[in-house]
């Protein structure tokens, strides 16, 4: 059995390791109520947000799930 | 925590769950329901608490307590808390004319059709004067205070449209609703929060419900 990840699996565990980065920043953000939160929530939380599913969707994309050329 | 709040923390608390299972096991996306599992948890799930926490955080920054949490607002804050009815704050405060949890937001937006984005811009230049530049002292206001916040509750209400004070000249009330006489600085209305005045100020204690 291949045990090795593949690249779409590496990078869907990046993008997966920022989105719950991303979601435990919001998770604290949520229980300061201070506008530092906000925008810690707004520029850390949303960066990391956003590049977990920039990541992920670049997987979707990656020439590795292209069909073999026939 | 509100139900709103409780609601965005179990989509949190899912989506992390989701997403830690495909993070170790990242081998079942190459299946046909893994795929769509991934979908939903890195996309769909992602986007839903993202968007519902702009939304939380927004609503928020609304709050009387989230704007006293500046050092700096700390003295407005106690303002509305004087006992004297010619503070004008302090009276809208105690006596209910605006909600007191968002007391400040209330009369502090602009009532146009960017008011609530324009004024959250604004907040965000206060956060950056606040940690990396000079917040003014005393902190003053962008521009007069607009007759139009003021309107936006009295305009129509018989106390301001049959006041003895408002009927006595005829043009006032037409001036007053064109912002061309100035409520807070005409004269009439100009005790606000006047924190200069709060070392020699009584203050209201609330009695417990």
């Amino acid at each position: 059995m291949n045990t090795h990840p593949t690249k779409i699996e590496r990078r869907i565990r990046l993008a997966g390791i920022l989105l719950i980065a991303g979601l435990l920043v919001e998770l604290v953000t949520l229980r300061w109520s201070h506008p530092t939160a906000f925008l810690f929530f707004l520029l850390l939380g949303g960066l990391l947000m956003a590049l977990g599913i920039g990541v992920y969707l670049l997987s979707l994309v990656s020439a590795e799930n292209k069909p073999p050329a026939e | 925590m509100t139900g709103n709040t409780t609601i965005l923390v179990a989509v949190i608390l899912f989506s992390i769950v989701l997403i830690a299972w495909l993070v170790l096991r990242p081998s079942i996306t190459a299946t046909r329901g893994g795929k769509m599992l991934a979908f939903v948890a890195l996309l769909i799930f992602p986007a839903l608490a993202g968007g519902m926490g702009v939304n939380r955080h927004i609503e928020r920054s609304k709050s009387t307590n989230f704007c006293r949490s500046c050092h700096v607002m700390e003295d407005y804050g106690k303002s509305l808390r004087v006992d004297d009815r010619s503070f004008v704050p302090a009276t809208h405060f105690q006596y209910n004319l605006v909600p007191r949890d968002q007391a400040c937001y209330t009369c502090h937006t602009d009532y146009t059709m960017y008011g609530d984005f324009n004024s959250k811009l604004r907040g965000l230049k206060h956060v950056y004067a606040y940690y990396l530049g000079k917040p003014s002292q005393p902190i003053k206001l962008y521009r007069p205070y607009n007759n139009r916040e003021c309107l936006h509750c009295h305009l129509g209400a018989r106390s301001f449209e049959e006041s003895e004070a408002h009927t006595k000249d005829p043009q006032a009330l037409s001036r007053m609703k064109l912002n061309q006489l100035n409520c807070s600085t005409s004269g009439c209305h100009n005790i606000n929060h006047n924190v200069g005045q709060l070392k020699d100020a009584t203050f209201w204690k609330e009695q417990a419900k």
